[in-house]
């Protein structure tokens, strides 16, 4: 299904680049047994012909009526914001996961990717809320402002190299006499086992003691 | 010309903005709808939302896969149960577990009467923003049924976290079973009963017949899901197009809005279409106390869960609309990336396309009729 | 003559008034709001202890029932209605988000760590959400905390 869809999108979009992305299996090496992946399957498309992919996918044969969701995935060691837009058709009862990358720069200088409000209205709020999440701008939309951070916010909450800022306006968002000190000692000292999640590298902390 | 009417000439009109929200006892919590409005005619009705932002996928990111699922409860406060389900199918699918058809049913029963209370809540709640008050204490006697067997399932009364990766955490005991089969007789006795108080009631009829309308081709374009979706006359739901769990195994209809008192996809059709799945979950609940097995309630699943590296898109129909789940997993112990694909947001988007045209009145009738969440927008 | 008429301080006569007559202002936020519903709902009745009178308006009512989880965008508002308030004027944290910040408080960048933070709170209900009965106990504990008041001593007066 997938590669007849990305086979439809470089037809109809020249300079797509549609490549299909099965989920890894993995090969066990003693047995040579092949297990399938696990998950959904994604078509992978340029950042610049979006628009152009979106609108040729709705308007075709295949005809994916709805746009689901827009999830932005940042993947801070490649440097790229990752954008799923999410398809689905209920006439053919598909639906689709149509990935593009974009660089996810520093937080001041955004990347920009052409809109889609044109083609589904649902695109509207979903690519504020992801310019509001992740920083990425869209070129074409009509009011491209934050939806649920106020719109005097700083950085891009989403983003995995996040900081939050310290007050807003003068509230103190994170007041240490309501920090739970304790259990943030006392999930570093457990760290090591599962589920324990708090990290003490953005807080100041003292080291905890070895045990003997 | 008259003297009078040179007057008039002189006079000008402009819009007025009116800020309805965030305390306002008709927008269900704390939404904002900036109005501009000529006279009493709303001309442009703009959503701010954001008051509620909790930061949940933010949290989703920093917590193991289990300790999510208190987090998807607090989403959609009224259905916590469906939301709790769709989560836990979106990581079961991704470790192939298998879940004891013991615990499949007891999840379509505790899913199906979460929608039930859901539904049950808006009916209340619709009735008071069109100014009756009685159908709301009638209603909430049933809800407090529901809740009862829920606290005693679970232990909460609103947050459940019960439904757990592997099944369920509680498991039935055959009085509850019993119970809830006499409730479900007494429900749909006394559904009938509310429905001739509100639903064919005149100045409920007149108030939403014909008024905030949305037609198919708006539905899809905004994609909009669920009880909307089903009033605008699109005969969708996954339950049936796309089952999951153990639904394909059930027997039930999907209603949908046909303009029985004005047009397709008005306030009425969409309060309709909610009345009539509460009759069709109460269906899905008796065929489920009918079915279900001895067995256990918890499937093999490992003590630290790691989900292989992968994604996927789970999707299901809660009460208000689909539900997905974005889920991006990079094999560790937490999740790399959860969205929330919520059916409230992408209703509150299509106010500005709704309200223009409509009394100020009216908007708050459409807006009870799409029945938001907020927990469920701002996430 | 003699059963017609009772002697008691000023003080105690205004309060036996304005601990039975709390009128709380239809505000909610979050989940802790469905449970606050509920008390006033059939089966609690809120008004059984003087507190059904829920008002749309912040300005015909003098208690506040912080119902849910306070974002920084919504703390603003709070404070504006608890000023349009008239005295004396009381607030009831309910829920554990609304006390502390709840089950947001480690990661919630959006989410303000209590709501004593931007206005005085009387009494906290703990719990998440707190159960109707808890709430119930909230309010009688409000009704004790007003039975004490003094008019000369309190800050409502000192700061009307």
């Amino acid at each position: 299904m997938h590669n007849q869809w990305a086979q439809f999108i470089n037809t109809s979009v020249p300079g797509a680049n549609a490549t299909v992305v099965a989920p890894v299996g993995t090969t066990d090496a003693a047995t040579g047994v092949t297990t399938p992946g696990i998950g959904d399957s994604w078509i992978t498309v340029a950042a610049d012909e979006i628009h152009a992919v979106c609108k040729a996918l709705k308007q075709g044969e295949h005809e994916f009526t709805t746009l689901q969701a827009i999830s932005g995935v940042d993947y801070l060691a490649e440097g790229q914001i990752e954008l799923c837009y999410i398809l689905a058709s209920m006439n053919k009862n598909t639906e689709l996961i149509l990935k593009t990358r974009v660089p996810r720069g520093d937080g001041v200088k955004l990347s920009k990717l052409p809109s889609v409000v044109s083609v589904w209205s649902a695109a509207n709020f979903l690519e504020r809320e992801c310019f509001d999440m992740f920083g990425v701008s869209f070129l074409g939309h009509p009011n491209l402002k934050r939806v649920l951070c106020p719109d005097d916010w700083t950085g891009y909450p989403l983003r995995k190299d996040y900081v939050v800022q310290e007050k807003y306006l003068d509230m103190v968002i994170n007041p240490p006499s309501k920090m739970n000190i304790q259990e943030r000692e006392f999930g570093a000292r457990h760290a090591h086992i599962a589920g324990a999640t708090t990290s003490v590298e953005n807080y100041s902390v003292p080291a905890p003691a070895k045990e003997q | 010309m008259l003297e009078i009417h040179k007057k008039e000439e002189k006079l000008k009109s402009e819009l007025l903005t009116v800020s309805m929200g965030p305390q306002h006892p008709a927008t269900h919590g704390v939404l904002r709808v900036e109005i501009k409005t000529d006279s009493e005619i709303v001309t442009e009705a703009i959503p701010h939302i954001g008051y509620l932002h909790r930061c949940m996928e933010k949290h989703a990111e920093n917590l193991d896969y289990r300790a999510v699922i208190p987090f998807t409860d607090r989403l959609d406060y009224l259905a916590a149960m469906n939301m709790e389900l769709t989560y836990v199918l979106a990581v079961e699918k991704m470790l192939k577990t298998e879940v004891p058809i013991r615990a499949e049913y007891i999840r379509v029963i505790v899913s199906e009467l979460q929608r039930i209370a859901s539904h049950l809540m808006f009916f209340g709640t619709y009735a008071i923003d069109l100014g009756a008050f009685s159908p709301f204490l009638y209603v909430f006697q049933d809800r407090e049924f529901i809740l009862r067997i829920f606290e005693e399932l679970s232990g909460a009364r609103l947050l459940y976290n019960y439904i757990w990766i592997g099944g369920v955490w509680n498991d039935i005991t055959d009085d509850q079973i019993k119970r809830i089969g006499t409730f479900c007789d007494t429900l749909d006795e006394s559904l009938k009963k509310y429905h001739t108080l509100v639903g064919e009631n005149k100045i409920f009829i007149s108030r939403t017949a014909d008024v905030g309308v949305i037609n198919k081709e708006m539905a899809l374009d905004f994609g909009a899901t669920g009880p909307v979706l089903r009033g605008a006359g699109v005969k969708w739901d996954l339950r049936k197009n796309r089952p999951y769990s153990i639904y394909s195994k059930l027997n039930f209809d999907v209603p949908v809005g046909m303009g029985e008192k004005g047009s397709v996809g008005d306030c009425w059709d969409r309060y309709i279409v909610r009345v009539r799945e509460m009759h069709e979950s109460i269906k899905i609940v008796r065929q489920c106390l009918a079915g279900i097995e001895a067995g256990p309630i918890m499937g093999k699943v490992p003590k630290i869960i790691k989900v292989p590296k992968g994604e996927i898109y789970m999707r299901t129909e809660c009460a208000r609309g689909e539900l997905g789940y974005h889920l991006v997993s990079d094999g560790g112990k937490k999740p790399y990336r959860l969205k929330v694909k919520s059916s409230c947001f992408t209703h509150v988007s299509m106010l500005p396309a709704v309200g223009p045209g409509l009394m100020i009145a009216d908007l708050v009738a459409t807006i009870g009729s799409i029945d938001i969440v907020l927990g469920e927008i701002d996430r | 003559m003699q059963d017609s008429i009772v002697l008691a301080k000023l003080d105690d006569f205004l309060n036996w008034g304005r601990k039975n007559s709390l009128w709380p202002m239809t505000f909610g936020l979050a989940c802790c709001a469905i449970e606050m519903m509920a008390t006033g709902a059939s089966k609690y009745d809120l008004e059984r202890f003087g507190c059904g009178a829920f008002m749309a308006t912040p300005r015909r009512a003098d208690l506040m029932i912080v119902a849910g989880t306070v974002s920084l965008k919504m703390a603003t508002r709070i404070k504006t209605l608890w000023e349009q308030m008239p005295g004396p004027k009381y607030v009831i944290s309910m829920g554990s988000c609304a006390n502390k910040g709840g089950p947001y408080w480690q990661h919630g960048y959006h989410v303000l760590k209590g709501v004593d933070e931007v206005v005085p709170v009387d009494v906290y209900v703990p719990g998440c959400p707190p159960r109707p009965e808890a709430l119930i106990e909230g309010l009688m504990t409000l009704q004790r905390k007003i039975a004490r008041e003094r008019m000369a001593r309190d800050r409502w007066v000192k700061h009307a």
